[in-house]
């Protein structure tokens, strides 16, 4: 009955007549439920380009399952989590969908998304610690669907040689800013969600890590941990915020380095032809590290073709796809066969950085502790009013205290 | 408009009604108000009461909400392992009010003075600085995110030309909420609106008996004027204060974007309580406790409305 | 010239209000990177050779690639249907609040009234309950029949109702008219002031609104003009200020529009309104 409202044939004209080319009427009427629709949620589409790949495998999808149609539904991501919740509140949730990596256990837990089925997938055929991120319990609750890392991206008009450790960090950092006060050393993360996601990578890059192995240990109140705050704090004085928090520094010219993902490389081509930029692995002080993140896919427990879903997820993730699908996600594939979409020169710095990535602390509350404490300690420790041990001292007692563990 | 009929037909003695016309009268009352009345009980009333059993539960969306009592609303108050930034986010909410609200009825009392001042342009400058406020919040976050940017924005810019240093706006804890009190007072078309209507409902003998008392404009501004428009300053107080405690989209637009999670500005600095518990609600998968929080906020405003009343009724007394 | 000073001052504070706008407008006519010039400018100049270069590529962006043609058709039709519908139901009751007696009358508006302080945050989940259980989740019903009356509008309506001298109906209803003719031919014709503010508050109410269509629509083909706004603000690229301020561009020419053409009557209706509560 509701869809008339804004389908109608008079939206139709009147959005024809206000505008050019408007995709107003869909995929037409399509009322008719004698076939079957899949919905699946996911993320908006990084590029237009992005957008047209996904758009080749449904249609593959489609023409290899006849009857069926997958509806693709793209939300930003900033939104993403705020909707799937609303919809799942009110039983209304998709089919299937791209479920955040932390947020694959919680909702396992509770019976929101279903158990992988059997034999769905050959499990020796995909990385295993993008897999792993989809694991509650031992089992297995999701498909991934890409893996991606972030990296060093460097002006290589102010940054000749990118620097391979943390000293060769500051230094560069400083000499850039040295040599142009108006022109910040590197974006250095900020005190954000972002910014909390980014530090892990640059724990390990230490030796150290946020929490242990078991996921009962808090450890980044450890030197390691300590020691790679303490390097944002010493970027920061050649890397005056009141550069790096305008719009775009790194793409403008304004900060000589940043920390960034694959997805960035193609807008930065577009939109800023003419800067000349490299992509190299994270510094590092005593082995080689950095983040792993990427997205999951999962299906709804009230999906009522849930087997259909997970032949869907599968075909995203199955060798002739991944390769494709995992690029239009911004992200590197991870099914071992799936080919790698060639890149251009910045892509092998990604490939490397992602060989000895490291996964999220996998803890229920873990945005939680992300936002609310480790965010601002960062914060604290970057503008001075505090020193990194400190900062991270308090903030690791508070997440003992919130998460009720005792080491 | 009213046809001279009428005029006359009101000197007609005032029978009461007949039963039959107020039975009809019955009839036709509860049937006017029931569209009305089912909008309240399904979309005002049945929500609010569910919103409050939520709030002695611990509820995830996802899951059957569990009852626990009255430990949400303790917990929001005392726990600051659980909830580390609540008190954070009122002291937020406070300090935005306070700024933004004298400084949104300052403006809009200056502006309609003006107005009220001058004939010829009044209606253009009207419009002019009406149009702020009919801005969605969507854009006018976009807007003045490029506005405030350090390097491109035009506020730096201008001040720059008066020699005063550019500011990180939207990156100083210091400078967030002020920043974002300005954005506010630049929307301050309503009140100024509403201010324009109380100068105009002043009758003009009053003004002119103070000028023949040698009134000079200043005085006659505090003896007359100001104390004319009591009743619209309250009005505007009392919504304005009621609108500034629950700002919310404002500041989600301007601190989202990039994919980057909304968690409230540099240190927290610019979470106000709605996007707080905005925050517990849909992120951090607390729903009960985001109840928990809204009711909280709905007594603060109780409290905070009567105040205002009482203070008013005590000056007038 | 006495008033001078006067002039002076409104110029000052008018540009305040303008010149973000005519810079809204600046930025979405430039290409790409010349909105990063380090002086910033009102012309959409080309940062290297300072000559004009101004593209309405951003907005071909927009509304097709970006959604917003559709959000605007969509934006438009609930308007369109919302705020009149709405109009009538919040009259309607003000006016039996205000003059037909029945029992049960004030206390229902006192409790009507309460209703009004709940923080609409809260309502927002339970809510988005209600709709799905009506079967109007995700879709354009959702967007409407939940919002189809406000409890502050009737108020603003009963108030002004009740200033009307009740002679003239008291008179009306002598000469034998039933009620409902009493609203159409004599209250709402003497109202049109109030009226005129409900209904702008209204509309720019909901053709702004983000939050609810952000939570009772998944369909992006049921976006409205915010919410897709929003998607240009948000989206993975880190938002470009180029299309943003198209897009904004798009969601603000209507309202000037319209306040343009109604401003009399909208600027004056808020005045008549007067609050005189």
């Amino acid at each position: 009955m509701s869809r008339g409202l804004v389908r109608g044939p008079i939206a139709t004209a009147l959005a024809v007549a206000l505008a050019t080319g408007l995709a107003a009427c869909g995929s037409g009427g399509g009322n008719g439920s004698a076939d079957k629709t899949l919905t699946f949620w996911m993320y908006q589409d990084r590029t237009p380009q992005a957008g047209q790949v996904i758009e080749k495998v449904r249609k593959d999808f489609e023409k290899a399952n006849p009857g069926v149609t997958v509806k693709l539904v793209k939300i930003p991501k900033d939104d993403y989590n705020t909707k799937l919740g609303s919809a799942v509140a009110s039983k209304s949730a998709p089919d299937a969908g791209i479920l955040d990596q932390p947020l694959v256990s919680k909702y396992a837990l509770d019976g929101t998304i279903k158990e992988a089925p059997a034999g769905l997938i050959d499990e020796a055929g995909f990385y295993k610690g993008a897999l792993d991120t989809n694991r509650a319990n031992g089992k297995l609750y999701g498909l991934p669907q890409d893996q991606t890392t972030v990296a060093l991206f460097y002006n290589k008009k102010l940054v000749p040689t990118p620097p391979k450790t943390w000293d060769e960090l500051k230094q560069t950092a400083a000499r850039v800013h040295a040599a142009d006060a108006k022109v910040a050393g590197m974006n250095v993360p900020k005190g954000d969600g972002y910014g909390a996601w980014i530090l892990p990578g640059v724990v390990h890059g230490a030796g150290g890590q946020m929490v242990d192995d078991a996921g009962k240990k808090v450890l980044f109140d450890q030197p390691p941990a300590v020691e790679a705050l303490q390097l944002w704090v010493d970027l920061v004085k050649s890397s005056p915020r009141q550069i790096t928090d305008s719009d775009k520094p790194f793409e403008n010219g304004l900060a000589a380095m940043t920390i960034s993902g694959p997805w960035d490389v193609p807008t930065i081509h577009e939109q800023f032809p003419d800067l000349d930029f490299g992509v190299a692995p994270l510094p590092y002080k005593t082995e080689p590290a950095g983040n792993i993140g990427g997205e999951d896919s999962v299906v709804f427990s009230s999906s009522k073709n849930a087997d259909l879903a997970w032949k869907w997820l599968a075909f995203l993730a199955n060798e002739t796809n991944n390769g494709a699908v995992a690029d239009a996600f911004g992200g590197f594939p991870v099914n071992l066969k799936a080919q790698v979409v060639a890149g251009g020169p910045e892509q092998a710095a990604f490939l490397e950085q992602l060989k000895v990535a490291h996964a999220r602390p996998a803890v229920p509350q873990w945005i939680q502790v992300n936002d609310e404490i480790i965010a601002p300690a960062i914060e604290s420790a970057l503008t001075g009013k505090v020193t990194a041990q400190q900062a991270l001292t308090e903030a690791a007692g508070k997440t003992r205290s919130l998460l009720g563990w005792n080491g | 408009m009213a046809a001279p009929a009428l005029a006359e037909a009101q000197v007609a003695t005032r029978s009461r009604r007949r039963p039959s016309a107020r039975r009809r009268d019955r009839l036709i009352g509860w049937l006017l108000v029931t569209p009305a009345l089912a909008y309240f009980l399904i979309f005002l009333l049945y929500p609010a009461l569910s919103a409050l059993y939520y709030s002695f539960t611990d509820w995830n969306l996802r899951s059957d909400a569990a009852w626990v009592g009255l430990a949400n609303y303790a917990d929001l108050l005392f726990d600051d392992v659980k909830f580390p930034h609540f008190w954070k986010s009122v002291g937020v909410t406070l300090q935005y009010t306070l700024i933004a609200v004298p400084l949104t009825l300052v403006s809009a009392l200056a502006q309609a003075l003006l107005l009220n001042a001058i004939r010829r342009g009044a209606n253009l400058f009207r419009l002019l600085l009406f149009l702020p406020v009919v801005t969605a919040e969507a854009a006018v976050g976009a807007i003045w995110r490029w506005l405030y940017d350090p390097q491109y924005g035009l506020i730096n810019a201008v001040l720059g030309l008066f020699g005063i240093p550019g500011q990180n706006w939207l990156n100083t804890p210091e400078l967030v909420i002020p920043a974002l009190a300005f954005i506010a007072a630049w929307q301050c078309g309503i009140s100024m609106i509403i201010y324009l209507a109380g100068l105009k409902g002043i009758p003009g003998a009053i003004t002119e008996a103070a000028v023949i008392d040698g009134a000079g404009p200043w005085q006659r501004f505090w003896r007359v004027t100001f104390p004319m428009l009591r009743p619209t300053t309250f009005y505007l107080l009392v919504t304005g204060v009621i609108a500034a405690l629950q700002v919310f989209g404002l500041v989600y637009v301007i601190f989202s974007g990039n994919g980057r999670s909304v968690t409230g500005g540099p240190e927290q600095s610019g979470l106000t309580y709605v996007l707080h518990l905005y925050l517990f609600a849909f992120r951090y998968d607390a729903m009960g406790a985001a109840c928990a929080m809204s009711f909280i906020l709905l007594v603060f405003i109780m409290i905070v409305t009567a105040l205002q009343f009482r203070f008013v009724k005590q000056e007038a007394a | 010239m006495r008033k001078a000073p006067f002039y002076v001052a409104l110029v000052l504070l008018a540009a305040v209000s303008v010149v973000p706008f005519l810079w809204m407008l600046a930025t979405s006519v430039k290409h790409g990177q010349d909105i990063y010039s380090k002086v910033p400018n009102l012309l959409p100049l080309d940062k290297k050779t300072g000559e004009w270069a101004a593209t309405l590529d951003n907005y071909d962006y927009v509304l097709d690639v970006g959604g917003l043609g559709n959000a605007f058709v969509n934006s438009v039709w609930v308007c369109a249907i919302l705020v009149p519908a709405k109009l009538l139901v919040d009259a309607l009751a003000a006016y039996a609040f205000a003059r037909i007696p029945f029992p049960g009358r004030d206390k229902l508006f006192v409790i009507m009234l309460g209703g009004m302080m709940v923080p609409a945050i809260t309502l927002l989940v339970p809510r988005i309950h209600v709709t799905q259980a009506l079967g109007m989740f995700d879709s354009g019903w959702g967007l409407i029949v939940p919002n189809i009356a406000s409890v502050l509008d009737i108020f603003l309506l009963r108030q002004f109702f009740l200033s009307i001298p009740a002679e003239l109906e008291e008179a009306a209803l002598i000469d034998g008219a039933g009620r409902m003719q009493i609203f159409w031919r004599i209250v709402l014709p003497l109202s049109k002031p109030v009226l005129a503010v409900v209904t702008i508050t209204s509309f720019l109410f909901h053709w702004n609104d983000l939050v609810w269509p952000l939570v009772v629509t998944n369909d992006p083909e049921l976006y409205t003009l915010p919410l897709a706004l929003q998607q240009l603000v948000a989206s993975p690229d880190g938002g470009r200020a180029y299309y943003i301020m198209a897009g904004a561009t798009l969601a603000v020419l209507p309202v000037i529009a319209v306040l343009i053409v109604f401003q009399r009557r909208i600027l004056q209706g808020i005045a008549f309104t007067g609050l005189k509560a």
